[in-house]
């Protein structure tokens, strides 16, 4: 019985080991891949705020037909899984001639779903701001402009910042979708070190650690502005 | 019509969608007379003084502001009409309605730096000698959300002030304020008056109205029922709808059975209520 134990403590120290052995071969693989999925993350995230402000401005404006068609997008594309926009934008598109790259399909199918959340995020955060505050700032003879600008914004920016800043958060970990298309991000340089060393558990173990590290990171670092954003005006 | 008549109505209605608020209100305001709105909940007090800066637009009437006149029905006014006259005409609301990202002073600065391209420092000096004349110099640096709200209704006055208005409209301004607050909101009003501001507040300090304002609007059921000097309305008034509504407000313990329709009395609205219940009791 104890001899039992004793073994398989030593096969659990080897197993240990081997694993450390084996992250410290491929973390430059891993990085290089955390890499493309920032990279991933940071242009999906410009074309998502791009298109979220957009949508929110067709919606708000006076253009039925414009309003009509943002409101149909916010409702279609949210409802979409994003793997389902993927294969879209890299495989249906490319039949109807228009070749993405993988990393540009990346982009454009996330910055299309998290620019129908933006939107919706962005047009709550509007409808946040307590009518009277227009009306007194209407009041003052401040410009239509200005009252967006001075008043209303900063205000549903305020009520925009949690939601918008928990979208980012699912962004980051929407991106390792793209594996499925063939781009080296994170995700796909843990598959192709799993399939190379026989070891999924601990190449799936270490990608998840870095997902993890970074999202904590990123979180805290949202977080800590949140709170001084709120804090500057209290 | 005088030329010192500084905002003159000429048959102002005002409807939303079918239904009619009221139709056909005139009234001439001096410069420098208080003018104080009452009536009963409903009668469209606060619709009719939202017109005059043109939060709300109307559908028939004109209602002129020191030469710049607004129209009902038709086309809406100029953007440079309504900004002469939101510029000249300052408002306070029943809420307040502070800037929350905004200290007092920001709340205060923002108007004249927006509109009149005033300099920052010129701006804050006029705003800490605004806020200083309501006792609140040393909550300039403070964010509405600190204030008490008397506090914010006394900044919400001086953000209003700060644009050098020629007339201050109120709507309730102390209806939303606890009792001890009340005075020193009032106080500030009373300040105003006897600098020689124009005044047309809604309010139901029948009290203060009694006090301040030199002509009393009695509005119900859509129009204006009586309409005269202060004392003369509500000491003796002559149309049997004021008469009814003054009674319910002035009086309420004699008419406790019809005191539903009624609002609190001026400068006693609590104690009315408890008095009421002790009564009940
Ligand atoms: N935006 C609106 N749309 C439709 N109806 C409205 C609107 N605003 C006010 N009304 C209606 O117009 C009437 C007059 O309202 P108003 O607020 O002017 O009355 P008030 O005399 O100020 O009453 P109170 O003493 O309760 O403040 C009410 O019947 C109200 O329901
Ligand atoms: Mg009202």
């Amino acid at each position: 019985m104890r001899r039992l134990a004793a073994r398989r403590a030593v096969r659990t120290k080897r197993g240990v080991m081997s694993t450390l052995q084996l992250w410290g071969q491929y973390l430059p693989q891993f990085l290089a891949g955390l890499v493309v999925s920032l990279q991933l993350t940071g242009a999906a995230l410009v074309l998502a705020l791009a298109l979220g402000t957009l949508l929110v401005l067709a919606r708000t404006g006076r253009i039925r037909v414009l309003a009509a068609i943002a409101t149909g997008y916010v409702e279609v594309f949210r409802a979409v899984p994003v793997l389902v926009l993927l294969f879209t934008a890299y495989y249906s598109l490319a039949q109807m001639g228009l070749r993405l790259p993988g990393f540009w399909a990346g982009v454009v199918a996330l910055g299309a779903f998290y620019g129908a959340l933006y939107g919706e995020d962005m047009r709550s955060g509007l409808q946040s701001v307590d009518p009277g505050q227009r009306e007194a700032a209407v009041a003052l003879g401040l410009s239509n402009g200005t009252v967006m600008r001075r008043v209303v914004l900063p205000q549903a920016f305020l009520a925009f910042l949690p939601p918008g800043t928990n979208e980012l958060s699912n962004l980051i970990k929407d991106t390792s979708l793209v594996l499925t298309i063939g781009v080296t991000d994170l995700m796909f340089q843990a598959n192709a070190a799993a399939a190379a060393t026989f070891q999924p558990m601990d190449m799936f173990l270490l990608a998840g650690l870095v997902y993890f590290a970074f999202y904590i990171l990123l979180s805290r670092i949202l977080a800590r502005w949140e709170l001084n954003v709120q804090r500057r005006r209290s | 019509m005088s030329s010192d008549v500084v905002v003159d109505i000429q048959g102002l209605t005002k409807r939303f969608g079918a239904r009619t608020v009221f139709e056909d209100i005139s009234l001439q305001v001096r410069r420098s007379e208080v003018v104080a709105v009452i009536g009963p909940s409903g009668a469209g007090k606060s619709t009719f003084i939202r017109c005059i800066n043109y939060l709300h637009p109307f559908d028939a009437g004109r209602i002129r502001v020191l030469g710049h006149e607004l129209v009902g029905g038709g086309a809406p006014p100029s953007k440079a009409t309504l900004r002469q006259v939101r510029m000249q005409v300052g408002m306070a609301f029943q809420t307040f309605n502070l800037f929350p990202h905004l200290t007092a002073l920001g709340n205060v600065m923002l108007g004249p730096m927006e509109t009149k391209r005033v300099p920052a420092r010129d701006a804050r000096d006029k705003a800490m000698a605004l806020l200083s004349s309501v006792g609140l110099a040393d909550r300039a640096e403070a964010y509405p959300r600190r204030l008490s709200g008397g506090e914010q209704q006394r900044v919400a006055i001086c953000r209003a002030l700060a644009m050098d208005p020629e007339v201050m409209l109120f709507d309730e301004p102390t209806s939303m304020l606890d009792p001890e607050m009340v005075g020193e909101v009032l106080a500030t009003i009373r300040g105003l008056a006897s600098q020689g501001m124009t005044l047309i507040l809604v309010t139901h300090e029948m009290q203060f109205a009694k006090e301040v304002a030199d002509t009393v609007v009695v509005m119900a059921d859509g129009r204006v029922v009586e309409q005269g000097p202060a004392r003369d309305v509500l000491e003796h008034p002559t149309s049997e709808r004021s008469r009814t509504f003054l009674t319910r407000v002035l009086k309420p313990l004699e008419a406790p059975g019809v005191s539903g329709e009624a609002s609190p009395p001026g400068g006693s609205g609590r104690g009315a209520t408890t008095a009421l219940g002790g009564d009940v009791r």
